[in-house]
């Protein structure tokens, strides 16, 4: 299923707060809204869920107009998850998360034991089940958002769309959110949530939405939207993209600086050299990276793959001639593939060979 | 379906179930025997049975309990049910615990309606009409002051002009009683304005009956969907449903309970209020209990206040003023018990 924004437009008054707004969601895919405090985050995904009408342009499903779609039959294909700051609801967990049964239950019919069942394996697929008896308005910030995701899944929908899943949550909550999304999204079910935090973006999305504060917007792979410049041009902001190295993979985290006086525009694209070391874990996957590694075969002046299979592991090592960015867009694809660990060593072009 | 699982849609337990079904007709059958003059259980249950069955005694006890017991309580217990699940489902709409059924201005414009009737001398029967229309006409009034363009401020706006249209009506009864002759009027007004069940009979009942059966049912039979009507406008249409729908569906329903009790025995305050949180605090905020334990508490609370009405003084008591005295004390005792309610 994929869910699609097509130039679409939107504004309360004369003034359009939104311009000309593109998305594309495909299956499995991760996609994040970005964008400054008052940009239009929340907005954008009202409008494109259909409670606000666009002003020009629409959202599709499957090419069809979202407003076209009935009710219900649109509800059981995506579900939707508002910020938890605003429930205030004094119900059981399991009664709560029963009520995303409600497109799947006609008007004047009960919930049956089906329905209870189909909640039970939810609870326990994001790991909590022991809050079934608590009531919702006495447990942690953390344990609701969990609990508001599994009602939203509850109605067994192939997008989710997240109203800023992880703000007001500690750092180990809001690792367990990211980390269902991730797990939902390599179970196939697409997930957008907007998001205050670009450095949750490039950890895990494939596409990233960028909004400005003047209504524009840019759209494409995270690694080539959240970019130093357009940080600081969107947030007002200067930043750095910096890397941490952990066992595996090189994680992607972005530092604020400090306020941009918007005078200086850096640019940091030079080619380089670079040599990428991927290890896959995962034989099946070989056939991906090949695919990735093609569509960027014009930078590539050697590759090397070899399987170990005494630890059954794929080692491949490939060096490219490339725009920094484009390096780190590829990097950043690769890491994003299940069982792949994958750093780069980066040498200047006219260095001292 | 087992019994874990049961419990877990928020269906009430069964012991509960049987609870909720007996206690109204066993309290019924308590409240025909006690008055002026006593019968015994077994009396009432023959006397009812013959009724039924088409053997007219014809005698006093065959007068007092069909003519004036059995329909005050049938009242007693329409007006109960219907009064707990309009304000049940008021507090749902408007995600606020201090709704009650006249939130919307319904209850001030039947009495005025009520009012109006008395000033100018109508049959029982013309009352009841003249008040039914009023309440109508109020409720209209509030919705289309309050709904419509302010949609996206949600209900408030529609509880703002509820309160509004409410005390333009309440003055409106204050000019009829101003202008009511005060030897027989003016008394007359009031009396009924306090509440009473003593105008009970098969003929308003037939006039007043049908709407709050058919309210009741209706709430009853989307007891479970009512769940959705505190979520915020985006929560409840991601579920799939059609919360416009809902909220016209449930609106019209409760002011129909409301507006057809009171016109049937004017104000009768509290019960709305009352019975539903005790409900909550009882059996939880799932409308899928709370909706049948409101009926049916609700209906057994108003026998009861209505028999130590009618049979404590040698003058009848006005309803309310019971309802409040009986009500708050116990309301107030199951808060401190159970930590207090959230809708």
């Amino acid at each position: 299923m994929i869910l699609k924004i097509e130039n679409a437009s939107f504004g309360y008054g004369k003034d359009n707060i939104l311009k000309n707004v593109s998305l594309t969601a495909k299956k499995g895919e991760l996609v994040a809204i970005l964008g400054p405090n008052g940009a239009g985050k929340t907005t954008l995904l009202r409008c494109m869920l259909g409670f606000l009408k666009w002003k020009e342009g629409k959202s599709t499903l499957d090419d069809k107009d979202i407003r076209d779609i009935p009710h219900k039959k649109l509800w059981s294909s995506i579900a939707y998850v508002p910020q938890a700051k605003n429930f205030t609801s004094a119900m059981p967990v399991t009664e709560a998360v029963l009520l995303g049964r409600t497109s799947r239950i006609s008007f004047y019919r009960q919930p049956s034991e089906k329905d209870i069942r189909a909640v039970e394996e939810i609870l326990s697929r994001l790991g909590i089940s022991h809050l079934e008896n608590k009531l919702c308005n006495e447990i942690s910030g953390g344990e609701l958002q969990m609990v508001l995701i599994a009602r939203a899944l509850a109605s067994q929908p192939e997008i989710l769309v997240l109203d800023e899943p992880e703000s007001n949550l500690d750092f180990k909550n809001q690792l367990i959110v990211l980390d269902t999304l991730s797990e939902l999204s390599s179970q196939g079910v697409t997930c957008i949530f907007n998001t205050h935090y670009p450095a949750h973006a490039l950890s895990r999305c494939d596409k990233a939405l960028l909004l400005f504060k003047e209504g524009n917007s840019i759209f494409g792979d995270t690694a080539a939207v959240v970019t130093e410049k357009n940080i600081e041009s969107a947030f007002g902001v200067k930043a750095v993209i910096g890397e941490v190295d952990t066992d595996e993979n090189t994680l992607k985290s972005i530092t604020a600086l400090s306020l941009s006086d918007g005078n200086e525009v850096r640019s940091d694209d030079e080619e380089r050299i670079a040599i990428l070391s991927i290890i896959a874990s995962d034989f099946s996957q070989g056939e991906r990276i090949s695919e990735l590694l093609h569509s960027y075969s014009r930078y590539l002046i050697g590759r090397m793959g070899m399987p170990y299979k005494k630890a059954g592991v794929n080692i491949i090592n490939v060096t490219l001639e490339a725009p920094h960015s484009e390096v780190d867009t590829l990097l950043h694809k690769l890491s994003l593939i299940n069982g792949v660990s994958v750093k780069a060593t980066y040498a200047k072009k006219e260095g001292s060979f | 379906m087992t019994t874990g699982k049961r419990r877990k849609t928020g269906a009430l337990p069964i012991w509960a179930s049987i609870l909720l079904v007996i206690m109204p007709v066993a309290v019924s059958i308590a409240a025909m025997s006690i008055g002026r003059i006593s019968y015994s259980v077994s009396e009432i249950l023959q006397t009812i049975a013959d009724g039924i069955s088409g053997k007219e005694s014809g005698g006093p006890l065959y007068i007092v309990i069909w003519n004036i017991r059995l329909p005050r309580v049938l009242l007693a217990l329409l007006v109960g049910a219907g009064l707990s699940v309009a304000g049940c489902a008021f507090q749902s709409l408007f995600s606020n615990p201090l709704a009650t059924p006249d939130t919307l201005g319904v209850a001030s414009g039947t009495s005025f309606g009520a009012a109006l009737a008395l000033l100018m001398g109508m049959s029982l029967i013309g009352v009841q009409i003249t008040a039914l229309l009023l309440g109508a006409v109020a409720v209209t009034l509030t919705w289309l002051a309050g709904a419509g363009k302010n949609k996206g401020k949600g209900l408030s706006s529609v509880v703002l002009s509820g309160i509004m249209i409410g005390s333009l009506f309440n003055s409106l009864v204050s000019l009829v009683k101003f202008t009511a002759d005060t030897e027989t009027q003016l008394p007359a007004i009031t009396y009924w304005l306090m509440g009473s069940l003593s105008s009970a009979g098969y003929e308003s009942l037939k006039l007043g009956a049908p709407p709050i059966i058919i309210g009741i049912i209706i709430l009853y039979v989307i007891r479970w969907r009512l769940n959705v009507l505190p979520l915020s406008d985006d929560e409840a249409k991601s579920l799939g449903v059609n919360v416009n729908i809902l909220r016209v569906v449930t609106v019209i329903c409760a002011t129909m309970i409301t507006a057809s009790c009171v016109s049937m025995c004017g104000q009768v305050g509290w019960v709305g209020l009352l019975i539903p949180h005790i409900c909550r605090m009882a059996f939880g905020n799932n409308h899928r209990s709370l909706v049948p334990a409101s009926i049916s508490i609700g209906a057994c609370f108003m026998v009861i206040v209505d028999t130590i009405a009618r049979s404590a003084s040698a003058a009848e008591i006005p309803i309310s003023i019971l309802t409040a005295i009986i009500g708050a004390p116990f309301f107030i005792i199951l808060m401190r018990r159970s930590g207090g309610w959230r809708i």
